[in-house]
């Protein structure tokens, strides 16, 4: 009666053991352990939103899905900045601004099409105007370093200027937007 | 602990001391508000650890999380790592480690022993990493590196300004006015700034400035200078910024400066912003069209009274295109071109004025290749951007204008180098000014009032006359 219950035991340790050994030594070359394909896996972005007395921008970290789609990343990008901050600072972008289009060539120059509110929903003055697009470049630099400048255009159209204050019939070279 | 592994981790180690002395940077003592990122590494039954959430955001890394099996995965470029609670071996790649502590939850917040940052792969697909112990928290040195503490040295007729960078290659010249000379590298800014300069230098100061994307820095350089050349050593991970006091080959100019003396002002276009359907910002009743035409009018009056002509570029409720305005300064050949704006901000507590004038950009000419033609003297600029061959003067009016506001407590002000609107194709120093903020309450009240205008009008128009007398 004893011995089923010894053998199991040290079947038990053995296997134990070999387990250990197995954690300890590296194993033989293998491929890189894949992520649980059910899970989804989030990635913490760095958001850029206006500070209160609008002199200059404040971040915010905040952690989003993961998506390996371009369009689906900045998309979600701009979503939060569109719902504004959860710390200090305040929302710059028009509201409702959405992302329509993205397009991404091979010398990092991105074109961002966004929504019609873009345009239409601007208020204010040139510090609106310069924190929104300064939001824009800021998030969408620090998130996608890839991203050299950007092109903003707004419901396929191009854009001469925001609120009249700064030209946009230009590329934006995000080392000029501190 | 295998040998394999116990080697990969000493070389990993010393991969990070070479590092550390390769920048010459005493990244241990950043200047206030500047220096690199940190994230804290708090203290578990005698052992350091990290949260896995910082360590998630300072690697760009996306998590993965298996409840089941408390499981924490993280991929950071062509990189995986796993992290099993409770289990003190981590896997690494292909790698496995152990840690001499369990990984551990705790508030729901996996924690990582912060040696794994010793067993992190070395290469440019992940932040650089380092735990120092005296401080009690984690480094990153980001991936595109760091700026060491800049030297500066006398070689006879030369003044060499020396930066330890690790990406070399990024460094620009943002602005190459000589009483504001910036530059920006793309690392971080970790080292230590000289308390004096060698006899004979043609540094007069050196500060950094606040740049969210890496590390700038701005130099007053001396009058005595007459060019500067920038070397990009890569190999060396140092850029040198050389000033001289004789001509040498190769040499590049600083933006253009008036001379010293009065400058000759004989006729200035101010732009009342916006106009007929373009209300420009809308305040309490306050249309900003409205405001800058009125602004203008009292303006002319007060300029003129100086023996300075001044034309409107409007003198009704009508907008006028971008083009118009510039085809009317340049054909008129202004001396100087003011744009008047009110701003407005989403926050009624923002107030003040703020100015914009063109940034002293310089761009060389580039082969068909990209590659720098050094030698050549030939710079094109388009016309769009002609105001920037006006940067220095247009500069100084903003300060001067700037001033004037702040000396009569119209501030809080800021000037802000980005080309406006109003001055794309413009052949003459200019500014947007906004002159006040209307969606603040306290400045609209003043700026809508007879005697606010009139006091407004007042400082623009004794700006005008600093500029001029150029003191």
């Amino acid at each position: 009666m004893k011995r089923p219950i010894l053998g199991a035991f040290l079947i038990a340790v053995l296997a134990w053991l070999v387990w250990q050994t197995w954690q300890i030594r590296p194993t033989r070359p293998r491929a890189a352990a894949p992520a649980d394909s059910a899970a989804v896996g989030v990635r913490a972005v760095t958001l850029y939103f206006g500070a209160a007395d609008g002199d200059s921008l404040v971040s915010e970290d905040r952690e989003l899905i993961e998506s390996a789609n371009l369009h689906e990343r900045v998309a979600a990008l701009v979503s939060e900045l569109d719902q504004g901050p959860r710390g200090r600072g305040v929302a710059v972008l028009p509201a409702g601004t959405s992302v329509l289009h993205v397009y991404l060539d091979d010398r990092g120059l991105m074109t961002l099409d966004l929504s019609g509110a873009f345009r239409q929903r601007f208020r204010g003055g040139s510090t609106a105007e310069y924190l929104a697009l300064a939001s824009l470049v800021r998030t969408v630099a620090a998130d996608l370093p890839e991203v050299k400048q950007i092109r903003i255009v707004s419901a396929g159209r191009p854009l001469g200027t925001l609120g009249g204050h700064l030209p946009l019939d230009r590329p934006l070279d995000a080392s000029e937007w501190p | 602990m295998t040998h394999a592994v116990r080697r990969r981790l000493a070389l990993s180690g010393a991969a990070l001391a070479v590092l550390v002395l390769a920048l010459g940077a005493d990244w241990r003592s950043p200047p206030p508000g500047e220096g690199p990122e940190t994230i804290p590494v708090r203290t578990l039954d005698g052992h350091g650890y990290v949260g896995a959430n910082d360590l998630a955001r300072i690697l760009d890394a996306t998590k993965f999380w298996r409840a089941d099996v408390r499981r924490l995965v993280l991929r950071a470029g062509n990189h995986t790592l796993i992290f099993t609670v409770d289990n003190p071996f981590v896997v690494v790649d292909e790698s496995t480690f152990w840690l001499e502590a369990p990984v551990r939850s705790r508030n729901g917040e996996i924690q990582i022993p912060v040696a794994l940052v010793d067993s992190l792969p070395a290469d440019s697909s992940l932040a650089r990493i380092t735990f120092d112990p005296r401080r009690g928290h984690v480094v990153v040195l980001p991936a595109t590196g760091s700026v060491g503490s800049p030297r500066v040295s006398v070689d006879g007729e030369r003044t060499r300004v020396t930066f330890p960078a690790t990406s070399a290659e990024a460094a620009v010249i943002v602005t190459r006015a000589r009483d504001h000379f910036r530059l920006r590298f793309g690392g971080v800014f970790v080292g230590t700034l000289p308390d004096s300069f060698p006899p004979g230098a043609l540094v007069r100061s050196l500060r950094p400035l606040g740049s969210a994307g890496g590390s700038a820095f701005e130099l007053s350089v001396d009058a005595a200078a007459i060019g500067y050349r920038l070397n990009r050593d890569v190999d060396g991970r140092r850029v040198t910024l050389e000033l001289s006091r004789v001509f040498e080959r190769e040499l590049e100019s600083f933006a253009p400066q008036d001379p010293p003396g009065a400058r000759r002002l004989r006729l200035i276009v101010i732009d009342p912003g916006h106009g007929g359907a373009d209300d420009g910002v809308v305040a309490g009743q306050v249309a900003e069209k409205d405001l800058t035409l009125a602004l203008a009018r009292r303006l002319k009056v007060q300029i003129e009274r100086r023996r300075i002509r001044v034309v409107l570029t409007r003198d009704s409720d009508y907008d006028v295109p971008a083009n118009a305005r510039a085809e009317l300064a340049n054909r008129l050949d202004a001396d100087l071109v003011i744009g008047l704006h009110f701003d407005g901000y989403v926050n009624p507590r923002a107030r003040g004025a703020t100015a914009y004038c063109p940034p002293a950009t310089f761009e060389p000419p580039s082969g068909e290749n990209g590659t720098e033609r050094a030698s050549s003297r030939l710079v094109l600029l388009p016309w769009r951007d002609v105001a920037v061959r006006h940067a220095v003067q247009s500069r100084s009016l903003a300060e001067a204008m700037l001033s004037s506001l702040e000396l009569r407590g119209l501030g809080p002000t800021r000037l802000r180098e980005q080309l406006p609107y109003d001055l794309l194709g413009v052949d003459a120093p200019g500014i947007l000014l906004e002159c006040a903020t209307l969606t603040s309450s306290a400045d609209r009240e003043r700026v809508t009032q007879e005697a606010g205008l009139e006091q407004l009008a007042t400082a623009i128009a004794e700006g005008v006359a600093a500029y001029q007398r150029n003191d």
